[in-house]
């Protein structure tokens, strides 16, 4: 059918609709008089308009909800069995799976559906992919196959434990050591995939890998420039495999080369800029281009000079001005200017580091042991770490003394009455229970969606620690744990660092505060027989799976991140709404495992709900751990947000904490 | 591992301009937005089941309107919303059919399974089949009347209503309503007689 032949049905077809039913029968018979056809058509829409009845009313993602979640686990690709979804990527869904004739782990990547359809950029993906699956390096991901199953378009790669570069920056320092090491072996990889004419195209801290055991991992070989237009050309008389990038201006522009900015011809000089600009940044934790929109940073990179490393606010950037001549040499604009191979990159990296050794040899020799001994250790269960805390947390409450609080004395409620709101102490048990309730749906409401109403007996128990704690308000004299109102003002200058570390894992910044108010530990180092110590309580194993030493443990800026990924991964285990994460809370304390298994303990009970508050209604069906010391665990975490919320209410001197997050 | 940490470093001027590039006809932007509108379709799914186990209704266009609300903070300008709707939708779009079709295939797939096919997956064969035959059609009613098939796109993939329909397409309401119906009976009718 003609698009014009259509608009003409319609026509007839809408007038049919906004008459009458009855009425329509007739109306086609006069307005269709000598085209049958178009009396056929119209006939026939109107009594499928009438039949269709809620077809395709309701949104597909109300029938399909579960598709979206459960995805393809259990499937079989080819010989592929898919366990886990470990993400998206610019193109398409990385799984986590088994080669079934084998039986090692690979990361499965499936291309989409329309991008298998269209078959141009489908042969170069291909060609490409096994192109850079010939490449063989330690340093390079290794691609295992490039297929195709009923239709399903795949690649399975060496699957890698690990973290990218951009990750560990993010999370901790690099010393010079590492940072000369990363860029070392990338820059050897690069050496080997360029000489069989693979140009990376996009080096990036995010492609970039470092297992568990300190080897690194160059991701995306032969992909990057897949998702570019279609145009591709190979030019001629340079040597190095070029192509032109017109319209390329997709993903971070940061680390994009002049050329690549321009749409220009690229060749292997292409990486090494990108290999500055990472070298750069690992130096300075600064990039050095970048600009408020893509287009301001694809100025910088165009026009504009870093900063010397000399002007550096961080010390690693100080210390290595015998870097500049090499940052300089990689970031020239101009191609010719640049390195002309990785390998000359290399012998000037190895000459350097010589002289660096040379030096300031100790420096360097004292971190090198870091290294190595810092971030290999595995990461071990945080079970036994979370065991630890509960004594640490049970020691602490257990020990603070149960103080009735103060009668206000007349004229004292005549002037919180007065004032917009009532101090706590001056409350009324009942108003006290009001407060309490209302401020747990508040924080709850902090901490993501689906507050939940509390019950009676759920509220008073957060009241009972709120009464504990208000009791410690006011000056103390006790040095080793301090007043609350101490603990609170201890608290506040980490707020920021705070709030920015779990900010960045998408954790509810309330708990990164609160949670180690409830330990009072902010300026004693709590050390236990395990070693558990410091602001949020590890195990010296646990907090080394998530990249901080032993040494470090009592270092909120080492920390701070380390809580909120190791919250955050707590989370990706049991859920991100308000009352998941009240499951989340005793997670930090039992482990994952047991959270689990005990709801599936009582989930035939009565108003079962899946939260901290059932396991707390039925805590006599659970074990003696959780009655001794994990009952009282959220209830303490609400408690201190209760109070460190509002100050005003418990005459405390300091803003709320959480104002303080930015 | 390829990449697939690259959603985290779509930033908001990012989304911005690939919203702005993928509107203005640059399908490759498509495969930059995927992951990270995945993410957040995820995410409303998983509200979505949610909520429909405690028996609540849902409004679909309040829970896209949360998800980009989320993704751009502030940063991103206001008339990006229906740049962000539109993708959305079409991101919805290939991922349904996208695994509609794998689940038809694995019907053919061979070898010892562990897991008895039904039970793996989320779709239905029947509704892998109606989505198909859906997508097929939607396709055709595009070559026909394109604003049609998007309208549909939006409403059906994107969970948009009628008003947001509308303020994306830059069309009135009255259109929407109208393009509504009259594609809804193209497709019913389309779908039965492929039956």
């Amino acid at each position: 059918m003609k698009a014009e032949r259509w608009h003409e049905i319609e026509t007839v077809l809408q007038d049919a609709l906004d008459r009458p039913p009855l009425e329509r029968a007739s109306f086609l018979q006069d307005v269709c008089a000598g085209d049958e056809e178009l009396k056929t058509e119209a006939t026939t829409l109107i009594a499928a308009y009438e039949e269709a009845g809620d077809f395709i009313e309701q949104p597909a993602i109300a029938q399909d909800a579960h598709v979206l979640l459960d995805d393809d686990i259990g499937r079989e690709i080819g010989p592929y069995r898919i366990i886990e979804r470990l993400g998206a990527g610019g193109m398409g869904e990385v799984y986590l799976a088994q080669d079934t004739r084998l039986s090692r782990l690979v990361a499965l990547k499936l291309l989409p559906v329309y991008f298998a359809s269209d078959s141009e950029r489908l042969r170069r993906f291909q060609s490409e992919a096994r192109a850079a699956s010939a490449l063989n390096h330690p340093n390079i991901l290794t691609i295992y196959e490039v297929g195709e199953s009923d239709g399903i378009y795949f690649i399975a790669t060496e699957f890698i434990d690990g973290k990218t570069i951009g990750e560990l920056m993010r999370e901790q320092e690099l010393s010079l050591e590492e940072v000369l090491d990363c860029v070392e072996q990338v820059a050897s990889a690069l050496a080997v995939a360029h000489a069989a004419g693979i140009v990376h195209r996009d080096i990036k801290p995010e492609n970039i890998m470092r297992r568990h055991d300190g080897l690194l991992k160059i991701l995306d070989f032969g992909i990057a420039k897949l998702s570019e237009a279609p145009d591709s050309v190979q030019s001629e008389g340079t040597g190095f495999p070029t192509h032109t990038e017109a319209g390329l201006v997709l993903g971070t522009v940061n680390y994009m080369s002049p050329e690549q900015a321009r749409g220009l011809a690229v060749d292997v000089r292409t990486d090494i800029w990108s290999l500055g600009v990472v070298l750069y940044e690992m130096l300075t934790k600064r990039l050095p281009f970048s600009g408020a929109t893509r287009m301001d940073t694809m100025v910088a990179i165009l026009d504009r000079q870093p900063a010397p490393l000399s002007q550096s606010t961080s010390e690693l950037g100080l210390s290595a001005p015998v870097l500049q001549p090499i940052v300089d040499k990689c970031l020239c604009k101009d191609v010719s200017g640049r390195y002309r191979t990785v390998g000359d990159l290399l012998e000037d990296l190895k000459r350097t580091r010589e002289q660096l050794s040379d030096k300031v040899g100790p420096a360097i020799g004292r971190r090198t042991s870091g290294w190595t001994g810092r971030l290999s250790p595995r990461f071990v269960s945080a079970t036994l770490g979370a065991v630890v805390l509960v004594i640490a947390i049970a020691g602490t409450l257990l020990y603070w003394p149960a103080v009735v609080p103060r009668q206000p004395s007349a004229s004292e409620t005549a002037e919180a009455t007065a004032k917009a709101g009532k101090l706590y102490s001056q409350m009324s048990e009942r108003e006290r229970l009001d407060f309490v309730a209302e401020q747990e749906q508040r924080i709850s409401s902090m901490m993501g969606d689906r507050p939940v109403k509390l019950d009676e007996k759920a509220v008073r128990v957060i009241k009972a620690r709120v009464d504990r704690y208000a009791a410690r308000t006011g000056p103390s004299t006790d040095p080793e744990t301090g007043s609350t109102t101490a603990v609170y003002e201890r608290a506040q200058p980490y707020v920021p660092l705070i709030a920015r570390s779990f900010a960045a894992r998408k954790v509810p910044v309330i708990i990164g505060i609160y949670l180690p108010v409830i330990e009072s530990a902010y300026h004693h180092c709590y050390e236990s027989a395990l070693g558990s110590k410091g602001l949020y309580q590890f195990l010296p194993s646990t907090a080394a799976g998530y990249g901080v030493s032993r040494e470090e443990m009592c270092d909120v800026e080492k920390m701070a991140p380390a809580a909120a990924h190791y919250i955050a991964d707590r989370m990706a285990e049991l859920g991100e709404d308000s009352q998941s994460v009240t499951l989340v809370l005793i997670s930090y304390n039992r482990g994952a495992e047991w959270v689990r298994d005990s709801l599936r303990q009582l989930r035939g009970t009565e108003n079962y709900s899946r939260n901290f508050w059932t396991l707390l209604a039925n805590q006599e069906k659970l074990d003696e751990g959780f009655r001794r010391e994990t009952a009282g665990y959220v209830p303490s975490f609400f408690a201190a947000a209760i109070i460190g919320e509002n100050p005003e209410v418990f005459g405390l001197p300091t803003p709320p904490l959480s104002t303080l997050a930015d | 591992m390829l990449n697939f940490t690259s959603m985290k470093t779509v930033t908001a001027d990012n989304l911005t301009a690939l919203l702005v590039e993928w509107h203005e006809g640059d399908e490759a932007a498509l495969d930059r937005l995927m992951p990270l509108v995945y993410e957040q379709l995820r995410s409303i799914a998983h509200r979505y089941v949610r909520r429909e186990r405690d028996g609540h209704t849902l409004q679909t266009s309040a829970l896209v309107n949360e998800a980009y609300l989320r993704l751009a903070d502030q940063k991103v300008v206001w008339q990006n919303r229906s740049h962000f709707f539109a993708v959305t939708a079409r991101v919805m779009r290939h991922i349904l059919i996208d695994h509609a079709r794998r689940r038809r295939y694995a019907k053919h797939g061979g070898g010892a399974r562990q897991v008895p096919i039904e039970e793996a997956s989320a779709m239905s064969m029947e509704r892998a089949a109606e989505l198909i035959a859906l997508e097929e059609a939607l396709d055709e009613l595009a070559k026909l009347d394109q604003r049609k098939s998007r309208v549909v796109e939006l409403r059906y993939f994107g969970g948009l209503s009628l008003e947001e329909t509308a303020d994306v397409l830059k069309i009135s309401l009255m259109t929407v309503r109208r393009d509504w119906r009259a594609a809804k009976a193209w497709l019913y009718r389309r779908l039965k007689e492929a039956e």
